[in-house]
């Protein structure tokens, strides 16, 4: 037989087994109906609660640990978790009784040592990833193993304590045992052991994890699967991919909004939504912007928030999956009000704008320089500052010119003195109308943006120092309001959280709440 | 031959030798480049969440700050020692990033190159052979095109036409994460460890996952070889031994496979070695294309979070991979072909 002939037969073969191995071969999702498989773009910097201080992280670890308190699914308040009960006994001690019968996941058991022993280690190992800052007011913390009680002493009255030991960084660990974690140094993230709703059997970085239901979970919220399955994409385009081919049963985090319209069209797929607590907002340096004194900038501030459509950004941009947002603190969480809305309406006022700059003697059209950053906040980032530019432009007051630059540069650029204006995004520490106040608008801001008001920082103390819902909803109205006379920053946009879910797969949307984390217990398959 | 033996020794010598200030110079550019590009792991984690001065504490404390040059000695001293560290944003050590990750693009350079040589040599020999014919026309045109084809938009192509559409095949990864997770990575290159294993759903499933990326990019580098096969085949077809051989009545089609086409592959090999070389910087694309994990995406990701521990140490063992291969194709240059001599 000539070789020719049999080098193109041999060819010819393997193309007819590789077509073969494909066409015999399944494209979908081999899962069990109890293996839930999320599909993510989503990566973790690690799963030690005390080195991480990011969403990606919080939302493996909120899986595999248990905190003293959490925030429930569908709630906004901090409940115990692995405490029976947590109270202040005066405004700087806060004593936790934890449940009884706790254990890890690898049967030892759970006491008032472990708490303490986890807040000590997290201040002292102090990671640079993690959020040991939030920790500053601990004075320190004693434990009593006979009535299983820890006691927060604190150097200051912080009525936010309960939410701070409810975030993900300040989950437990254990102090001895077979997997006890180091007191002065992270645990590698394979070899994690927590007292959640799951164990950790597999983990590889930027691939996936696997996480198997602990039967030593002794909390109250029990799995409705045995088996969870993380994978890790790079690309949301990947993600999509592998939703519509059926290859994973819940996509999360995250897709651009031509792809969520593109998952809508999918049969077999159903796209889920509920409330979140993600907002976006423009921000002014004082020192930056344009204005020859205090009373033009503000004037040119308001004229701004008169001009802005938020409704036309949510409608033309997201395609209706974010929510106007008229305060920093985002509706559903408690103290929450629309200041802005009240101050300039819910759609554009060009004469209002108009009044503003001249009364204060500014000469239009304002040249505005707007930075954003085009993929850190999603891939529509570019297209929505497209869209303020051209409302600012058509109120013919404005002449903006945009630019961007990667997260890299831009973060530490933005908060340096370096743009006059620019967009943000902020994920909840926790779900306390302080952690969407303070942050922004009191004078210790990490924005940096040299806003300052004496009024803002007193009812900050105020509603810092107090437990008592009416004068901190008093306090808080009063922040929300002066805010939004003085808008140092613009609040745009509130984001929903939404999922793609495949058919027969249920409870994704019980997930969705202002604590932003997803919980995969709650999620079943029929 | 002993002449020869002795010169390609001093050869090969000089070669390791100067591959030393090669890979020095490169992790020099390196270690400025990851200096002088703005960012770090910790901005990376917590911008736009705490103050700058907390961030620049935290920088402090990590130890940022030093002095550039007492960094640069210790990155040194540690590359020198092939201490390569741990990344700094996920913990992991760089040892385990190339040996996990690493034999996942080995795993998919491997069978991209395999597909690229049958591919590349299939078809620029019967261009070639029939020169001036449909065949050649067609062998060309599609070298041409392949070749200017970006490896992404043929790969986005691919997972449209064949896992979209048509759901033959999965769109991404190297495994179905039930696989993934039961499969016991010995070697960590998953066609070897299946079948080590005897798990046949496993070797198909890794298999499945395998085809359109090792073919995205196979076919593409194939277009390098189909035109490079055509051209030396064509050239030693002039030979004068060639002209022997048809005087002494042996077949057109013998005298092309047995006599001119072996002798066609010689530089075929070198650049087929060198290819191999560029296929595991250029499986990038293909990696994060396909969601591949291999070092190639792993070095994207950790160059986003301005890793620069990580990078490095991957930098380095790219460095002295490419080394390596292209003193082997020179050895095996020398062996192949008589002619060459050092």
């Amino acid at each position: 037989m000539r070789r020719l002939s049999r080098l193109m037969l041999a060819v010819l073969a393997i193309a007819v087994i590789a077509v073969g191995v494909a066409a015999c071969g399944s494209s979908s999702s081999s899962s069990s109906s109890s293996t839930i498989i999320r599909g993510t773009t989503d990566q973790p910097v690690g799963l030690d609660p005390a080195g991480v201080y990011d969403l990606p992280s919080w939302d493996m670890i909120v899986n595999l640990y248990q905190t003293v308190l959490t925030i429930p699914p569908g709630g906004n308040k901090p409940v115990p978790d692995a405490a029976k009960s947590c109270d202040f006994t005066n405004p700087t001690t806060y004593v936790c009784t934890i449940a009884d019968g706790l254990k890890f996941s690898d049967g030892s058991d759970l006491t008032a040592k472990d708490v303490k022993f986890s807040f000590d280690r997290n201040i002292k190992i102090n990671a640079p990833e993690g959020a040991s800052s939030n920790l500053v007011g601990v004075k320190s913390i004693d434990s009593d193993e006979a009535k299983n009680t820890v006691t927060f002493n604190l150097k200051y009255p912080q009525a936010v304590f309960p939410y701070i030991i409810s975030m993900q960084s300040m989950a437990i660990v254990p102090a001895d045992g077979p997997n006890a974690f180091p007191a002065d140094k992270l645990m590698p993230d394979d070899q994690v052991v927590g007292s959640g709703q799951y164990t950790l059997e597999q983990y590889e970085p930027g691939q996936q994890a696997v996480l198997k239901k602990n039967p030593n979970y002794g909390g109250q919220y029990p799995s409705k699967n045995d088996q969870a399955i993380i994978k890790y994409y790079d690309k949301d385009s990947t993600l999509t991919q592998a939703v519509k081919n059926g290859e994973v049963d819940v996509g999360y985090r995250s897709f651009s909004p031509t792809e969520l319209q593109d998952l809508r069209n999918t049969d077999g797929v159903n796209v889920v939504g509920g409330s979140g607590s993600e907002i976006r907002y423009l921000v002014f340096n004082l020192n930056l912007m344009p204005g020859d004194n205090d009373a033009q900038k503000l004037a040119i501030r308001r004229a701004v928030a008169y001009t802005i459509d938020r409704q036309a950004i949510a409608d033309n941009v997201y395609n209706g999956s974010v929510t106007p947002l008229y305060s920093q603190v985002p509706q559903g969480l408690e103290y929450a009000n629309e200041a802005y809305k009240d101050e300039y309406g819910d759609s554009p006022d060009t004469n209002a704008a108009k009044a503003e700059l001249s009364k204060a003697g500014v000469q239009t059209p304002v040249d505005l320089e707007i930075w954003y950053t085009p993929t850190h906040y999603g891939t529509g980032t570019a297209d929505e500052f497209a869209e303020i530019k051209r409302q600012l432009e058509d109120s013919g007051l404005f002449s903006v010119t945009l630019k961007s630059t990667e997260w890299n540069q831009y973060d530490e650029a933005a908060l340096t003195d370096k743009y006059p204006i620019f967009g943000f995004g902020w994920f909840p520490d926790y779900p306390d109308a302080d952690d969407y106040t303070t942050p922004f608008w009191a004078t210790s801001s990490f924005l940096n943006d040299h806003y300052s008001n004496p009024e803002i920082d007193k009812q900050v103390k105020v509603e810092e120092g107090t437990s008592n819902t009416d004068k901190r909803s008093a306090a808080f109205d009063q922040i929300q309001n002066l805010a939004a006379k003085d808008a140092p920053t613009i609040p745009v946009w509130q984001g929903g959280q939404v999922a793609a879910v495949q058919d027969g797969v249920n409870g994704v949307e019980d997930t969705f709440d202002a604590a932003y984390l997803f919980r995969l217990w709650v999620i079943s398959k029929d | 031959m002993q002449h020869q033996g002795t010169s390609l020794r001093a050869y090969l010598l000089t070669r390791i030798a100067l591959a030393v200030p090669t890979v020095l110079i490169l992790l020099t550019l390196v270690f400025l480049l990851m200096r002088v590009a703005p960012g770090n792991p910790i901005q990376a984690a917590l911008g736009g969440h705490v103050s700058q001065a907390e961030i620049a504490k935290r920088e402090a404390d990590a130890g940022y700050d030093r002095p550039i040059l007492t960094q640069y000695v210790d990155y040194l001293g540690d590359a020198v020692t092939l201490n390569l560290g741990t990344s700094l944003t996920d913990h992991r050590s760089v040892t385990s990033i190339i040996t996990d990750n690493g034999s996942a693009t080995l795993e998919l350079t491997f069978w991209a190159f395999l597909i690229a040589v049958v591919v590349g040599i299939a078809i620029g020999l019967v261009a070639g052979r029939f020169r001036d014919t449909w065949k050649d026309t067609g062998g060309r045109l599609f070298g041409i095109i392949i070749y200017a084809f970006p490896v992404f938009f043929l790969g986005f192509l691919a997972q449209l036409v064949f896992s979209t559409e048509l759901g033959w095949l999965p769109s991404s990864g190297r495994a179905s994460p039930i696989v993934e997770f039961e499969l016991n990575k010995v070697t960590h290159l998953y066609l070897v460890d299946s079948l080590i294993a005897g798990d046949w759903n496993a070797f198909w499933d890794c298999v499945q996952h395998l085809i359109l990326p090792a073919v995205t990019l196979g076919l593409v580098i194939s277009g390098v070889l189909i035109r490079l096969v055509r051209v030396n085949l064509l050239q030693t077809m002039k030979g004068d031994y060639v002209e022997a051989a048809r005087a002494r009545g042996i077949s057109e089609r013998r005298v092309t496979i047995h006599h001119a086409f072996r002798n066609a592959l010689v530089p075929v090999v070198t650049v087929a070695g060198l290819q191999f070389a560029i296929l595991l910087g250029g499986a990038v694309l293909t990696e994060q294309t396909f969601d591949w994990p291999g070092i190639g995406s792993e070095l994207v990701r950790y160059l986003d979070n301005r890793d620069y521990i990580a990078v490095q140490g991957i930098i380095t063992v790219f460095a002295l991979a490419v080394v390596l291969i292209s003193v082997v194709i020179d050895i095996v240059t020398a062996f192949v072909d008589p002619r060459v001599r050092y």
